[in-house]
């Protein structure tokens, strides 16, 4: 199956197709794949990091399902 | 020893009072506060004689305390009708504290309504005001050259000036403050504040601390023990220390826009498809290619340089940021999709002297009347220009949505909503609702658990937890508001303990005062007590402390959210007011 996934700030040099940028990639994988286990094979930085599928916040063992949109975020505010 | 500067601009006299021992850990908006709780009647006209404009600087104002050097400016607002503080980075503030300033209290209307002033304090608090009648009209930018042509060549001087929608008095105009290198690019921006200044004849502001240094310390060596800690704090934060430092405030764009948060349309959608171009990664990877400066401090002190100056396609200054405020309210919110476009909408308000979340806010609502598209930049710019003379546009997103018959009006106690949507996040919507200040995120900044994971989490599309999480934070940031703390020390304190500890220790060695910790939580809750009681007097109910009722009715794309925090919790935010009261012996 197959989910898009979205890297911002300096996680976009992590991008799956080694590409960069912000705009969304596909990425297959398998049924049962976690949040974490998309962060693992990326191999983003171990740090805190803001995580939504579909525009909500989901957890490092949240299942993805097909169609998915995952977007990561490292550590950022403004106000 | 810290003095109140008094000028009176109906005689135009100027005295110097001490700071009265009662208010001895009062500085910012607790001692803005406590002035006009004190000295404006509730029933004054805010451009009336009776009111008092006061500029203060923190308690850790003049002193190397990281991040220190927020100014806090104070008056009824002509814009809620309440009491108002709004908070400013740039050079004033240290300026003022390095003299031993407290505040400036100005009070009175000069006789001659055409009249314009510069008062001017020499580093040797020598007090003057002269007529400035030429500059009456000029922007911000050309008075900043205006007083600058008047100053010796090796000054060092700070300033506050007033822009044509402040002396026009119109309520949404707010008050510009120079910036380490003299551009006047950072603003009280919020609550008409600049039309109190119109309204009492000022044009600037000259405050000179040539020769003026740090501010002497009760425990030296402790105070600078504790600032090594509070630094460390700050740096080793990923937000404070990392993220703000790269891509600015504006890199919010993307996250909220991600969490469909992010206003757009007037209020009518929560995410924008050209949020990544007016966004921070873009701001910065342009403001690189044309080199600009991407990463400085707005204030000497800070050590987080979340400002940025933005250039144009030739490499000449704009203006600072775009912040996150103006890219999402002259962006997003207008449908305008392009940095430059952005820019010149933010170059304008500041040269105008406009706040631009207001401003923003109000040419959506402008748009959404049809008077001109969504989307339409120059439309947009136009509109701005013409200010008064045409419409309404500068008194604020109320007017000019009552002139043009607009059925969505996003305002509270008459201020337009900032750049979160309260649909889908319902924390920023209790701060919105039930602030003192009208609505306004930095009166309780609930982004932080809401969406970015700072300081726990709270699921921003529930109404549960909601209520303590605004309350705790509008505590918190009265508090430091009033010590001139910049909010985004706020980030590095919600996570390490040992950062709050540290402002406890700097502010016992800088005054020599002894306290319980715990009393710094105290001071967020009298501040606050001041101003609720200031607001009920001023006519303020509980029906002043709701949303719109658009936002309970209208669903908001893309998760179709609605505000659901009831009304009874919107009512238990400030259950700490009569209590706190009684303590500070008020009422």
């Amino acid at each position: 199956m197959n989910v898009d996934i979205a890297l911002f700030a300096y996680l976009s040099d992590y991008q799956p197709d080694g590409k960069g940028g912000r705009g969304a990639r596909p990425f297959a994988l398998e049924p049962g794949t976690t949040v974490a286990d998309i962060i693992r094979t990326l191999g983003l930085p171990d740090e805190p990091r803001v995580v939504f599928v579909n525009g909500r916040h989901a957890a490092d063992e949240a299942l993805l399902a097909e169609g998915d949109r995952l977007a990561i975020f490292p550590p950022v505010a403004g106000g | 020893m810290r003095d109140i500067l008094r000028v009176n601009m109906t005689d135009l006299s100027t005295t110097w009072e001490p700071v009265p021992d009662a208010w001895k850990l009062y500085g910012g908006r607790a001692l803005t506060d406590a002035i006009i709780y004190n000295d404006v009647p509730a029933d004054a006209d805010p451009l009336g004689s009776a009111n008092v404009l006061v500029f203060a600087p923190g308690m850790f104002g003049g002193t190397t305390a990281p991040n220190g050097g927020r100014l806090s400016v104070g008056a009824k607002s002509p814009l809620t009708g309440g009491i108002k503080e709004s908070n400013s980075g740039g050079q004033l503030a240290h300026t003022l504290a390095r003299l031993g300033i407290g505040a400036i209290a100005i009070s009175g209307i000069p006789a001659d309504p055409a009249a314009r002033y510069a008062l001017t304090i020499e580093a040797d608090r020598s007090v003057s005001l002269t007529r400035v009648d030429e500059w009456a009209g000029l922007g911000n930018y050309e008075t900043a050259a205006a007083i600058a042509a008047t100053r010796p060549a090796e000054d060092r001087f700070a300033t506050a000036t007033n822009g044509p929608a402040g002396e026009a008095m119109a309520r949404a105009a707010g008050i510009a403050i120079s910036d380490p290198k003299g551009y006047p690019n950072r603003f009280a921006g919020r609550g008409g504040l600049g039309a109190v200044m119109g309204s009492k004849g000022i044009k600037a502001i000259i405050v000179s601390d040539k020769g003026a240094g740090f501010l002497e310390h009760a425990d030296k060596e402790a105070f600078v023990a504790a600032t090594k800690n509070f630094t460390k704090a700050i740096k080793e934060h990923g937000v404070s220390g990392t993220g703000l430092p790269m891509y600015g405030t504006n890199v919010l764009t993307n996250i909220l826009n991600e969490a469909g948060g992010l206003p757009t349309r007037n209020f009518s959608a929560g995410s924008f498809e050209f949020a990544d171009a007016i966004g921070g990664e873009t701001q910065r990877a342009t403001i690189l290619e044309r080199g600009g400066d991407v990463s400085h401090g707005c204030s000497t002190g800070c050590v987080i340089k979340c400002s940025r100056y933005w250039s144009d396609k030739d490499g000449n200054y704009k203006t600072k940021g775009p912040e996150y405020e103006t890219a999402w309210s002259m962006g997003a919110d207008c449908a305008i999709g392009d940095l430059d476009e952005i820019a010149e909408l933010d170059r304008a308000c500041g040269d105008l002297g406009l706040d631009t979340i207001e401003m923003g806010a109000t040419l959506a609502v402008y748009m959404d009347s049809g008077a001109i598209q969504f989307g339409d930049a120059a439309g947009a710019l136009a509109a701005l220009r013409d200010g008064l003379a045409d419409n309404v546009i500068w008194d604020g997103a109320e007017a000019t949505g009552k002139k043009f018959g607009v059925a969505r009006i996003p305002v509270v106690k008459h201020q337009a909503l900032p750049a979160y949507d309260p649909r889908s996040v319902q924390g920023i919507g209790v701060t919105y609702a039930t602030s003192t200040q009208g609505a306004d995120h930095t009166a309780g900044y609930t982004i932080t658990a809401n969406i970015l994971g700072v300081g726990g989490t709270v699921n921003p599309l529930s109404p549960e937890g909601q209520v303590t999480l605004s309350k705790t934070l509008q505590i918190a940031t009265a508090m430091l508001d009033s010590l001139g703390l910049c909010i985004f020390v706020a980030f590095p304190v919600l996570d390490i303990p040992e950062a709050f500890v540290a402002i406890h220790e700097m502010l016992e060695a800088h005054t020599g005062t002894k306290y319980d910790i715990a009393a710094l939580m105290q001071m967020g809750r009298e501040v606050l007590t001041m101003e609720r009681l200031y607001n009920e007097r001023a006519g303020f109910t509980s029906a002043d402390d709701r949303l719109p009722e658009f936002f309970r009715t209208d669903k908001l794309p893309p998760h179709d959210a609605l505000f659901t925090v009831t009304d009874a919790d919107l009512d238990s935010v400030f259950d700490f007011v009569p209590e706190t009261a009684k303590e500070m012996g008020l009422q």
